[in-house]
């Protein structure tokens, strides 16, 4: 199965309501989670999908 | 076989059904465009980003906005959706075109002297403002021609139901013992919902606000009023939600690749919504001092059977689409996800708005429940709610359904599927954005309505975050359902503009995986369903109409409110069949 333009947009669809209740969530264990680390962590993740774009995605040699 | 495309297009085998649908997303769209924009003005001013108007045209805006996406826009789509469902469905064309035309003229025009009232408020000396929100009940009072066009447009409606029931019992004569198509049950069942709750709209708007308007009767009643529009207020919910789920119940499995899990299911959900949608309207009320706990308690209870059909729809569409993943050579309890088709529009927009539907029902329990609404009565959370529910659940799928639907009507293609995807996406984030931050804002206690709510010498606080990044979130989000909406619209015009198409969109719905053959026969009985539901509105409103008639000083008002008791309503209903029975025997003696 090819990792999609359309799965990747789609990802970070999702990916936004988890970043913005994350700091919610970590407050439910007394985390109080600033929001630039929110952002960070989003950031990171969007680095991470696109490094797996460039490996897996639709332009892409290797098999997924 | 070949096929030509007259086998298939919808525009080639009902040309003048084609047109109407096209005509009433005409309506539908520039609804939408007028409606988005004023969306956008209200993000940028209570959040204080960007003023461009005064602050009392605030409200000007704020009603322009909830008529014109909550009225105009969803119910003329869905006007479009149901007249192709039933042409459709039953394989045969109206019965009349110039009936056809007749309603979607009358709605036409209600819509327009509506706007022209509602937009009168722009323009001083004009003497004519409408800014009564999409709440349009009394003590704010409108120029009468924004209660003569709704009128002509809820008029219109009950013309345009008349119209399916026709076509419905042309198809009755040739079919005694054949079962009411899937899609023309949906509609059916819906209307007649419709109809049901829209009496209490019209006796409101026709009895009272009018006369009220033109100066024929010095006062009203404005609990009635209130009662009245939320007799009707919250069944017009589910007559934007079940267009909606006609859409996932019977394009969306297809769109996965599938077909839909179970037509009795499916038939009980739509039953279930006219039965319980129409008797629950005083949860809007919990606060009105005029009707007793006990008649909210009742409300409340109904609220939540309504979740019910709610929740078989979640089953029975996940299980639809799972099926489609799994013929597209999906695996696994979760990894099927990815077979679904992403990379069309219609499909991700659809199942996007299914999945924050899911969210949309949570928050509307907190808003169900009596003790908890308190909390967030009349807060900036009521908002976020209702963008989750026709905000997304019906505006996104409106939208995606419409890239599968338009192709259909006008017979091109649709001019950009990345586009549409993006635009489906982008309205999911800034939905996010937006109606995350009014739940939150809500909970911080920030009211509603109201251009500005910041004041002095006070802060709001929240538990996590500040309100600051609240306001940012909801001008982004904003912003961003703004550009999809134009995205939207662009999408859709290039599409009507492009060369016809041999084969424009696959229009074929596969068969469910479970028929109706099985199911009781008694679902299509819809003449007992409808007195069903028409005795549980008498006996969820009986009570309560009589306490506040009573307690507020009669029909038209004039005495001050007085808090409400069961017993007091109770014992006026016994008082008054009492003198009539008196009278009777009188009469009779």
């Amino acid at each position: 199965m090819k990792f999609t333009k359309a799965r990747a947009l789609v990802l970070i669809a999702f990916s936004v309501p988890l970043a913005i209740e994350l700091r919610t969530v970590a407050g439910f264990f007394n985390v109080e989670l600033p929001l630039i680390a929110v952002a960070v962590i989003e950031f990171l993740f969007l680095a991470l999908l696109f490094v797996l774009y460039g490996l897996y995605g639709e332009g892409s040699e290797s098999p997924a | 076989m070949a096929t030509t495309r007259s086998d298939r297009a919808f525009v080639d085998k009902f040309p003048h059904e084609a047109a109407i649908v096209k005509a009433t997303f005409l309506v539908a769209f520039v609804a939408l465009g007028i409606g988005a924009f004023f969306g956008l003005i209200q993000a940028l001013h209570r959040t204080n980003v960007l003023r461009v108007i005064e602050s009392a045209d605030y409200y000007t805006m704020l009603t322009g906005h909830g008529v014109l996406l909550a009225i105009v826009f969803t119910i003329f789509f869905l006007c479009g959706v149901f007249h192709w469902a039933v042409a459709r469905s039953l394989n045969r064309p109206a019965e009349s075109r110039l009936f056809s035309w007749a309603w979607v003229g009358l709605m036409t025009t209600g819509t327009v002297l509506t706007t022209v009232a509602i937009l009168g408020g722009l323009v001083p000396n004009l003497g004519m403002s409408a800014d009564v929100l999409f709440t349009f009940y009394a003590p704010l009072q409108a120029h009468p021609l924004f209660y003569i066009g709704l009128a002509m447009f809820i008029v219109g409606t009950w013309l345009a139901g008349a119209d399916w029931f026709l076509s419905y019992r042309a198809w009755r004569a040739n079919n005694s013992g054949e079962r009411i198509p899937l899609q023309t049950f949906m509609v059916l069942t819906t209307m007649i919902m419709w109809y049901v709750s829209t009496i209490g709209v019209a006796v409101s708007v026709v009895f009272f606000l009018i006369p009220w308007s033109l100066g024929l009767i010095e006062s009203v009643n404005p609990l009635l009023t209130r009662t009245l529009f939320w007799y009707f207020g919250h069944p017009i919910v589910y007559f934007w939600l079940m267009p909606a789920y006609l859409m996932w119940y019977t394009v969306l499995p297809k769109l996965a690749g599938g077909r839909l899990f179970s037509d009795p299911l499916a038939r009980v959900v739509f039953l279930l919504f006219l039965l319980l949608s129409t008797p629950v309207g005083i949860h809007h009320q919990y606060l009105d001092p005029g009707i007793a706990e006990g008649f909210k308690f009742i409300a409340m209870t109904n609220t939540m059977f309504l979740l019910l059909p709610s929740l078989l729809t979640a089953f029975t569409v996940v299980a639809s689409m799972e099926h489609g993943a799994r013929q597209r050579g999906g695996k696994g309890y979760v990894r099927w996800l990815g077979a679904l088709p992403w990379r069309d529009p219609a499909f991700t927009g659809m199942a996007l708005a299914g999945a924050m539907f899911a969210a949309g029902g949570f928050s509307g329990m907190i808003n169900a429940g009596m003790n908890i609404n308190y909390l967030i009565h009349n807060t900036l959370w009521v908002p976020g709610h209702f963008h989750l529910t026709v905000g997304t659940a019906v505006a996104l799928t409106m939208m995606a359904g419409s890239y599968w639907l338009v192709p259909q009507v006008t017979g091109t293609k649709l001019y950009s599927r990345p586009i549409g995807l993006l635009q489906v996406i982008m309205w999911f984030v800034g939905m996010v954005f937006m109606s995350n931050a009014m739940h939150r804002a809500g909970l911080a206690g920030i009211p509603r309505r109201t251009a500005e709510p910041q004041y002095q010498n006070f802060e709001f606080l929240t538990p996590i975050g500040s309100i600051f990044e609240l306001r940012v979130q909801i001008a982004l989000g904003g912003t961003l359902l703004f550009l999809s909406v134009v995205l939207f619209l662009f999408n859709i015009l290039l599409t009507s503009l492009g060369d016809e198409s041999d084969r424009p969109v696959d229009a074929a719905l596969p068969e469910p995986l479970s028929g109706p053959e099985g199911s009781p026969r008694i679902l299509d009985n819809l003449a007992m369903w409808t007195g069903i539901a028409a005795l549980l509105v008498i006996l969820a409103y009986t009570l309560p109409l009589a306490g506040i008639i009573q307690n507020g000083g009669g029909l038209f008002g004039g005495g001050l409110p007085v808090p409400a008791t069961l017993s007091a309503g109770l014992d006026f209903v016994v008082v008054t069949v009492s003198s009539a029975f008196n009278t009777l025997l009188g009469v009779i003696a």
